[in-house]
């Protein structure tokens, strides 16, 4: 380790001869002053930046160069530079201002230089305030590289006091903000003052371009150092009215390497001793109307989680199975489900899927983040706009009820800190009555269930087509078949008779004579037509050997019926007579008394006799 | 033109619900079709008949069982 930092002090003494022996032969840009902040108290190094810049030259200039070693270029994860427009102390809505990588000839190849665009170009003698807010990562060292369990955890943070630009700086400070412990050693130049956990560089003044002060504090640092190595978000949405997110971490602390043994009673009985490096428990904010949350892993679920929720939010803090010390890596899955109609949007025609980028995750940094979005089966025209630039690839993803697949759109992203939780589009073409698709698979399913039923029914399985049992089965079938037929013809004829009562009532009701005459006819056509189909059917039970058992109770069901038959007409008959001669009602009643007892013995006898007849 | 959240076409509320009613229905409508199979004869099956049973419990079941998917949270 110490031979790391020495390797960088070398190079950073490299960097700034380069700077002496390279003169500046750049606009005529000056920065006539320079705030510097860094903000240590956390694993990720954010670094705030006040430039006022003034233009001394006579040519108009719309760029200013920022310049970062290479060394922590490659740590940079995020670079934005705001203008704020309203004038004087109140700071109305910001603005950001382009940034690109620009590579200007004749500058010190260890540097890499990015340049801001500026809203307008500056004329002579004029100046322009904006703000720089740089993210690194993997920024501090842990110093020593190896702690036991009982060791506090200390980490290097180097930097330059003067503030490193191709520009002449006119007046500058810096202010180095640590966590509240151990302070092990800092630099001490010239004006370094120290106020509690910050340190505070400068004012220096009338300094050249590429002027380099190394400085390195060196400082106990027990924040939860987690780094996803790797995290997948598979954003899934179902038109349904869901979206799932399911998130696979890949976690490992990124401090000092734990050495040693690790004694669980000594961190269960002094946590904050004996396992001050060591992080216990993530916190997640996940949005408000999370459902389904679960935390788990390749065995299985782990129960030391807490979720609260509110209307604003939903907090899901999570443990992993041990106490992460230094090196130590776990893996971990997160899923939730959210309400569609929060992040799904329609406009011109299109939809849109508005969502946050990165990791909900409390100061977590991720290497590589991988998000997956799984739009539904039948998604056409896939677009994906956001507010960095991020590797983009598609795939297709087969799920539930899914025939082709679902596209994918995949995006990918190396370092990635809290600042780039952004929302991110995803705009596609989508059908509604492509919904439509997996019901209509279940429907088949089962349809094809049905079929298959009908198909075993209908196909004859047996292998020998001429054995006296198989052809006795079929005759029977037969019989039986004939035997139904006949019971359906029997049933007709009884609805009928029923028909006949019912419009002898109506004829108590409204006297209406030619409606119950109608009633009549029609019953008498249906009656004669049912008796033509009932004779080839009886000659075929005679004709039939298998049907012998059975005959007489089939033919003493027809004979019954008829008798049946003959004495509802009759009273039928009677009935309407009496009307047509106006006879008293209590008159038709004692003349029809002894025909309806008749009736109600044969009904009953018919309705026995089908009963046995259905046992068979 | 504003942008317009989109929401399912059913209340999720409603889905255990409709699971319960359509898979009745849908089950009713399988059993009636299979004693139609067990007790009519070869010869006097009508074959329309079945099909179409057939096809109305499969539409039952097929919505009961993808709104029985949803309301356990396999949404698909």
């Amino acid at each position: 380790m110490r031979r790391r930092i020495e390797m960088g002090f070398r190079l950073d003494l490299l960097v700034f001869t380069l700077a002496v022996l390279t003169a500046p032969a750049l606009s005529d840009l000056i920065i006539s002053k320079v705030d510097r902040r860094i903000d240590l108290t956390s694993q990720i190094v954010r670094i705030t930046s006040t430039l006022k810049v003034e233009n001394a030259g006579s040519e108009v200039v719309s760029e200013v160069l920022l310049a970062f070693p290479e060394v922590q270029a490659k740590n940079l994860a995020h670079l934005v530079a705001t203008t704020s427009d309203g004038k004087g102390k109140v700071k109305s809505s910001a603005v950001s201002l382009p940034i690109k990588v620009v590579n200007p000839k004749g500058m010190p190849a260890a540097l890499i230089f990015y340049a801001v665009s500026l809203p307008k170009g500056l004329g002579k003698g004029d100046s322009f305030t904006f703000d720089v807010f740089a993210v690194f990562t993997h920024a501090l060292r842990p110093f020593p590289e190896k702690i036991t369990q009982a060791d506090i955890q200390l980490v290097v943070f180097q930097d330059s006091a003067h503030y490193l630009t191709p520009y002449i700086v006119k007046v500058q400070s810096l202010s180095v903000k640590l966590p509240e412990a151990r302070i092990e050693s800092y630099t001490k130049i010239e004006n370094t003052k120290i106020h509690g956990s910050e340190i505070k560089y400068g004012p220096y003044e009338n300094l050249p371009s590429f002027s380099y002060s190394p400085i390195v504090a060196h400082f106990e640092s027990n924040q939860p150092f987690a780094v996803a190595e790797e995290l997948v978000r598979e954003i899934e949405i179902s038109h349904w009215g869901n979206v799932q997110i399911t998130e696979h971490y890949k976690l490992v602390h990124g401090g000092a390497q734990s050495k040693g043994e690790f004694s669980r009673l000594d961190f269960q009985a002094r946590p904050s001793i004996r396992g001050a490096s060591a992080f216990r428990n993530l916190l997640a904010r996940l949005p408000p109307r999370a459902h389904s949350v679960y935390y788990r892993d390749e065995i299985g679920n782990i129960s030391t989680s807490n979720l609260r929720s509110d209307s604003k939010k939903t907090e899901l803090l999570i443990e992993p199975r041990y106490p992460m010390f230094g090196g130590w890596k776990t893996a971990f899955t997160i899923g939730y489900g959210l309400p569609l109609n929060d992040f799904l949007f329609a406009s011109e025609g299109k939809r849109f899927l508005n969502i946050t980028f990165g990791s909900p995750m409390n100061e977590l940094i991720i290497d590589i983040l991988i998000v997956k979005v799984v739009l539904p089966e039948g998604s056409t025209d896939i677009s994906v706009s956001a507010p960095f630039p991020i590797e983009q690839s598609q795939e297709t993803k087969v799920s539930h009820l899914d025939i082709a697949g679902r596209p994918v759109a995949v995006l990918q992203k190396t370092n990635v800190v809290p600042e780039l939780n952004q929302y991110f589009q995803v705009h596609y073409k989508f059908n509604s009555l492509s919904m439509l698709r997996e019901p209509l698979m279940l429907i088949v399913g089962f349809f094809c269930l049905f079929v298959a039923g009908i198909v075993c029914m209908h196909v004859d399985m047996s292998i020998s087509k001429s054995s006296p049992s198989y052809l006795a089965r079929l005759q029977w079938e037969e019989v039986l078949a004939t035997i139904q037929q006949v019971q359906n013809i029997v049933n007709r004829c009884l609805t009928t008779h029923d028909k006949l009562e019912a419009s002898l009532r109506d004829l108590s009701r409204t006297g209406d004579v030619q409606a119950c005459k109608a009633t009549r006819k029609s019953a008498d056509a249906l009656l004669k037509e049912v008796s033509k189909e009932l004779k080839p059917l009886l000659a075929f039970l005679q004709s039939s050997s298998t049907a012998a058992q059975i005959l007489p109770k089939v033919e003493e069901l027809v004979t019954k019926e008829k008798e049946l038959q003959e004495k509802v007409m009759a009273k039928h008959s009677t009935v309407v007579d009496c009307y047509e001669k106006k006879t008293g009602v209590r008159d038709i009643e004692s003349r029809i008394a002894l025909q309806q007892l008749k009736i109600t013995a044969l009904r009953q006898e018919v309705d026995n006799l089908l009963d046995i007849i259905d046992e068979i | 033109m504003a942008p317009k959240p989109i929401a399912s076409p059913v209340p999720d509320a409603l889905y255990p619900t409709l699971s319960l009613v359509m898979l009745a229905i849908g089950l009713v409508v399988t059993a009636s079709f299979f004693i139609y199979e067990a007790t009519s004869t070869r010869q006097n099956r009508c074959l329309a008949k079945e099909l179409i049973t057939g096809a109305v419990a499969s539409v039952f079941l097929g919505f009961g069982s993808l709104f029985l998917l949803l309301a356990s949270g396999v949404y698909v």
